[in-house]
C-alpha cells in the first residue's frame, strides 16, 4: 500500500464515523422540534359509548347521582382524587395518555372508561385483559355507577364521590 | 375503519411497522460496513494485504445484532431505533481494536490473544439482550422485588472479597474466578442497584421530598429520612475499602445521588452526598496505601518515583504518549503503537483508540456514548410511569458516569480506576451487563411509546 492510499483510508475512516453520527441528527431534530402525533384510535374508535348512543344500549335512568371526583381507595395511587368536573369521559388504563393512569401489571393500556351520560356516569370495559370489577363482579356490558359502588382494576380500587 | 371494533383495530394498527425499526435496520447495515472498513484497514496497515480472516471477526457479531433486531421487531416494535446500532458500533470498534492488538502480539511472538474470545462474548451478550427483551416485555415486573434486587446487588459486590473465588488484579479486588472462568460481579450489580433505587425511591419519594424543617432557605430532611443516604454512603465506602477501587465506589454512589435527586427534586441530597463522598475519598487516600498511590500517579504522573513504582503511573504515561502521537486525525488503525500500553485491550482501550483514531476519532466515540445517554434520558423524560422514568434515568446515567470515570482516568483528569470502558473493553461481564442495560432501555422505550404511536 502506498503512503497516500493509507493516508486517505485513515482520513476516510474518521470521516465515515462522523457522517454516521451526523446522519443521526435527523432523528434528534424530530425530538427537538416535535413530531406530529395523530391518535387515530382515539378519533375513530373511542366514542363507542356516547351520550347519544347510550339509550340504544339500554342503560336506564336512575336516581340522580352527580359525582365530582374519583377517589382512589387502594393501589399505588391510593389517597389521590381525580376531579370529574367538565369531563365528558375519563379514559382509564396503563397508557400514559389516559386520564387516569394505573401503573399496574394487571391493567391494560386502555382498560376501561367512564362516560358521562345525562346525569349519570357509565362504566365500560374496553376489552381489557384482566377485566374490570364493579362491586366484586366482572362487568361485561356498560353499567351505570350508583353511589357507593367500588370499581376495581388490577390492584387499584376507586369510587365516585360527590 | 368505523365498522371495525376496537379489539380488531389495535392489532391492525400495530402491524404497520413503525419508522424506528426500519431506520434501525438501515443503521445496522451502515454499522456493519464501518466494522468491515475498520478490520480491512487494520489488515492493510499491519500485513499489507487483506485476508478472509476478517470475516471471523465481522460475521458473528453482525449476525447476532440482526438476531437482536429481529427479536425487537417481534416483541417491542416501538422501541428506540438508535440504541442498538449505537451500542453495536462501539462493540464492533472494540473488537477491531482488540484484533489489531492481537496482530501486534502475534508479531511480537506473544500468545495473549483476546479478539476471538471478545467476538464470542459479544455474540453471547447480544443474544442475552434478546432474551432479556423477550422476558421483560413489561418493565413493571421489575418493580415487584426491589429489596431482593438490592440484596442481590450487595451480595454481588461482596463476592470478590470472598476467600476462595475472589481475585485481585492491579490492586483492585473486582473479580471472582471459578476455574478458568472469571467474572466481574460489580457490572451486574449496577443493573440491580438501579432497579432497587427506582423501586425504593418511587415508594418513598413523598417523605423524602416533602417533610423537614426549613433552615436558611433549604429544606433539611428529618433525621430518619437521612437514614438511607447514610446507609448507602457507608456501603459505598465499604466497597472502596473491600474492593480497593475508587471508581466502583464513585459509580454506585453517583447513581444513588442522581436517582434520589430526580425522585425528590432536592439539591440538598446532592450537596451533602458530594461532601460526604469527597471527604470519604480523601480520608481513604490517607489511610489506604493503594488509594493514595492512585492519587499520587494522578497528580504527578511524570514524577520519576511514580513512573518507576510498580503499579505506578507508567501505564497512564504510555497512554498519554500514545494519544499525543495520535494527534488530531490519528495514526490510522493498525499504524500506531498501542501495543506499548500495558492492558491496552481492556483498561486502556480508550487510549489505544485515541492513538489510532486521533482526537477526531475519540470525539466521535464520545459522541456515540453521548447519543446513547441522550436516548436513555429521552426515554426517561417521555415515560409517564414514575418507576420506569427513574429506571431509564438510572441506566443512562450509570453508563454516562462510567464513561466519564474511565475516559477521565485514561486522560489524567481523574484518578485511574478499575472500571471498564462500556462496549469497547475486552471482558465478558461488562459486555453482558451493558447489553442488558441496552435491552432494558429498549423495553422501557417501547412501553412509553406504545400509546403515542397508536
Amino acid at each position: 500500500m502506498s503512503e497516500l492510499a493509507l493516508f486517505l483510508i485513515r482520513i476516510g475512516f474518521v470521516a465515515v464515523l462522523w457522517v454516521f453520527i451526523l446522519s443521526l441528527l435527523s432523528v434528534i431534530r424530530a425530538d427537538l422540534y416535535g413530531r406530529r402525533v395523530i391518535s387515530r384510535i382515539a378519533k375513530q374508535n373511542a366514542p363507542m359509548l356516547t351520550a347519544g348512543s347510550a339509550a340504544s344500549l339500554g342503560i336506564e335512568d336512575g336516581d340522580s347521582f352527580d359525582p365530582t371526583e374519583i377517589a382512589v381507595l387502594t393501589g399505588r395511587t391510593a389517597g389521590t382524587n381525580i376531579p370529574l368536573e367538565n369531563k365528558k369521559e375519563v379514559l382509564i388504563g396503563r397508557a400514559p395518555s389516559s386520564d387516569m393512569v394505573i401503573s399496574d401489571e394487571f391493567a391494560s393500556s386502555m382498560h376501561a372508561k367512564l362516560v358521562h351520560v345525562g346525569p349519570d356516569w357509565v362504566l365500560q370495559d374496553l376489552n381489557s385483559t384482566n377485566g374490570t370489577n364493579l362491586d366484586g363482579k366482572k362487568i361485561t356490558t356498560p353499567v351505570t355507577i350508583r353511589p357507593g359502588m367500588t370499581i376495581r382494576i388490577g390492584t387499584t380500587t376507586f369510587e365516585l364521590r360527590s | 375503519m368505523s365498522n371495525v371494533s376496537l379489539t380488531q383495530a389495535i392489532p391492525m394498527l400495530l402491524k404497520a411497522v413503525p419508522r424506528s425499526r426500519n431506520f434501525e435496520a438501515v443503521l445496522l447495515f451502515w454499522v456493519a460496513g464501518i466494522h468491515a472498513f475498520a478490520l480491512a484497514q487494520i489488515q492493510l496497515a499491519v500485513s499489507q494485504r487483506m485476508s478472509w480472516d476478517m470475516l471471523y471477526y465481522w460475521a458473528p457479531p453482525t449476525i447476532s445484532a440482526w438476531i437482536l433486531h429481529y427479536v425487537l421487531r417481534k416483541y417491542v416494535l416501538n422501541a428506540d431505533g438508535l440504541l442498538l446500532p449505537l451500542a453495536f458500533l462501539l462493540n464492533g470498534l472494540g473488537i477491531a481494536m482488540i484484533y489489531r492488538l492481537d496482530l501486534a502480539e502475534i508479531t511480537r511472538g506473544g500468545e495473549d490473544l483476546f479478539a476471538e474470545r471478545q467476538v464470542w462474548l459479544s455474540c453471547f451478550a447480544m443474544l442475552m439482550a434478546a432474551i432479556v427483551v423477550r422476558l421483560v416485555r413489561n418493565p413493571l415486573v421489575l418493580r415487584r422485588f426491589p429489596y431482593l434486587a438490592g440484596a442481590a446487588a450487595v451480595v454481588l459486590l461482596l463476592l470478590p472479597a470472598a476467600p476462595v473465588i475472589g481475585r485481585t488484579f492491579n490492586g483492585a479486588t473486582l473479580w471472582i474466578a471459578i476455574g478458568d472462568l472469571s467474572f466481574q460481579p460489580g457490572e451486574i450489580a449496577k443493573i440491580l442497584l438501579a432497579i432497587f433505587f427506582a423501586g425504593y425511591l418511587v415508594s418513598r419519594k413523598g417523605p423524602l421530598s416533602e417533610i423537614g424543617s426549613r433552615v436558611l432557605g433549604m429544606r433539611i430532611p428529618r433525621a430518619k429520612d437521612l437514614g438511607p443516604i447514610l446507609l448507602f454512603w457507608v456501603a459505598s465506602m465499604a466497597v472502596l475499602v473491600i474492593q480497593r477501587d475508587l471508581g466502583t465506589s464513585i459509580l454506585y454512589f453517583g447513581l444513588f445521588l442522581v436517582m434520589i435527586y430526580t425522585a425528590t427534586g432536592r439539591g440538598f441530597y446532592v450537596g451533602i452526598g458530594l461532601v460526604m463522598m469527597v471527604t470519604g475519598a480523601l480520608v481513604a487516600s490517607r489511610l489506604f496505601g493503594y488509594v493514595g498511590a492512585r492519587f499520587d500517579s494522578w497528580l504527578a504522573p511524570f514524577a520519576t518515583e511514580n513512573y518507576t513504582a510498580p503499579g505506578g503511573s507508567y501505564q497512564l504515561v504510555q497512554g498519554l504518549f500514545g494519544m499525543a502521537h495520535g494527534d488530531v486525525i490519528g495514526a490510522g488503525l493498525g499504524s500506531g503503537f498501542p501495543q506499548l500500553i500495558p492492558l491496552a485491550e481492556s483498561d486502556f482501550i480508550f487510549a489505544a483508540l485515541g492513538e489510532e483514531l486521533g482526537l477526531a476519532g475519540i470525539f466521535a466515540i464520545l459522541a456515540i456514548y453521548l447519543l446513547i445517554v441522550y436516548r436513555g434520558l429521552r426515554i426517561a423524560n417521555t415515560h409517564q410511569d414514575d418507576f420506569s422514568k427513574l429506571l431509564a434515568l438510572g441506566f443512562s446515567f450509570v453508563l454516562g458516569l462510567q464513561v466519564f470515570i474511565v475516559a477521565g482516568g485514561v486522560m489524567g483528569l481523574l484518578p485511574l480506576t478499575g472500571l471498564t470502558t462500556p462496549f469497547l473493553a475486552a471482558g465478558g461481564s461488562a459486555l453482558l451487563a451493558n447489553w442488558s442495560i441496552i435491552a432494558l432501555l429498549l423495553v422501557l422505550s417501547d412501553s412509553s411509546l406504545r400509546r403515542v404511536k397508536e
